[in-house]
């Protein structure tokens, strides 16, 4: 391992192999690269393209929707964590029950409104995996509100508790 | 019984320094290697969203490690199956190897779900079977990384 190690050949093929990674990289990929810096994927990695009706929405959107009835509040967290408490009026759609296959959840999501979905924040991802999911499956309008469950409570906005 | 064992371990040692069948390790690690980068490189951004689902690092390095280390992988891959700098190669690809290897058990340590973004579209779950997979290409990697062998390849190295 020394040998190999101390091998001057050995770390110039190391750093040719990685020179030549990192700007095939760049060269292939230089319109994403200038749409990354642009800002386009701060929130997630989504094609605009692929998936044309997904947005991502902020806590005042969100409640406005909610406050107006002008969208469904969809709640892709677990079950359990759905019961604990989530938005008043959400309908529950946890992301790994529909994983595990159970695809007549999916039923219970209203056609023709907007859809706000959301999991619990941060760095979450079930509501965007779930939104992916409902694209698939034709529901066109999918607002993804990013600040989730922990943005909302911490907001001292209304809860709803123990209702599936 | 002793002289089975020896007979035994003589094979193995002249299997290790049979040109043909070193030859068929770099063919295994290598397409693999490159297999697992062509479907990567065709939907960068499903692969960085991939990674990002790890949750280790944040946009910026999830997008630079999405755009970079395919390629790394398709290089090395190409490089240890044609014979240039096929020890460099071997050591990147272990390297790659023990890295993959460790963050996939720190991702089962912290009780995350996540999809491993292995071979793009193909993928599958970030679980124990991956490790153990993971561990096979990692030896039979090392055992090109410390052959003396040197057959098949387009720039011959020196014998260290």
């Amino acid at each position: 391992m020394k040998k190999i190690l101390s091998d001057r050949e050995t770390w110039l093929g190391l750093l040719i192999i990685l020179g030549l990674a990192v700007l095939l990289g760049f060269i292939t990929n230089a319109g994403l690269v200038k749409r990354f810096f642009s800002g386009e994927f701060k929130q997630a990695f989504v094609n605009k393209e692929q998936y044309p009706g997904l947005v991502f929405i902020t806590l005042a959107e969100a409640e406005f929707l909610w406050s107006n009835h002008q969208a469904v509040i969809v709640d892709s967290r677990s079950a359990s964590e759905f019961k604990r408490g989530h938005i008043p009026e959400a309908i529950s759609i946890p992301l790994e029950e529909v994983k595990n296959g159970n695809n007549a959840l999916l039923e219970k999501v209203p056609k023709g409104k907007p859809l706000v979905i959301y999991c619990e924040g941060g760095d979450c991802l079930t509501s965007l995996n779930l939104a992916k999911i409902l694209y698939e499956r034709g529901f066109q309008d999918l607002r993804i509100f990013s600040g989730g469950w922990g943005e909302w409570t911490a907001s001292g906005l209304p809860v709803e508790k123990n209702r599936r | 019984m002793d002289s089975f064992r020896v007979a035994g371990r003589k094979k193995q040692k002249m299997m290790l320094k049979n040109k043909y069948f070193l030859l068929l390790l770099r063919l295994i690690v290598g397409g693999i290697f490159i297999w697992a980068a062509i479907s990567k490189i065709a939907d960068p951004l499903t692969f960085a969203q991939d990674v990002k689902n790890y949750r280790l690092v944040g946009q910026t390095l999830s997008f630079l490690t999405a755009i970079i280390l395919p390629w790394t992988e398709l290089i090395a891959g190409l490089c240890l199956i044609i014979g240039v700098y096929p020890r460099s190669s071997a050591l990147l690809i272990s390297g790659l190897l023990i890295f993959f290897i460790l963050l996939v058990a720190i991702t089962i340590i912290r009780g995350i779900d996540v999809e491993c973004g292995c071979f793009g579209t193909f993928s599958r779950k970030a679980d124990l079977w991956l490790i153990l997979e993971d561990f096979l290409w990692l030896s039979i990697s090392l055992i090109l990384l410390f052959s003396p062998y040197n057959d098949f390849c387009l720039l011959r190295r020196k014998k260290v």
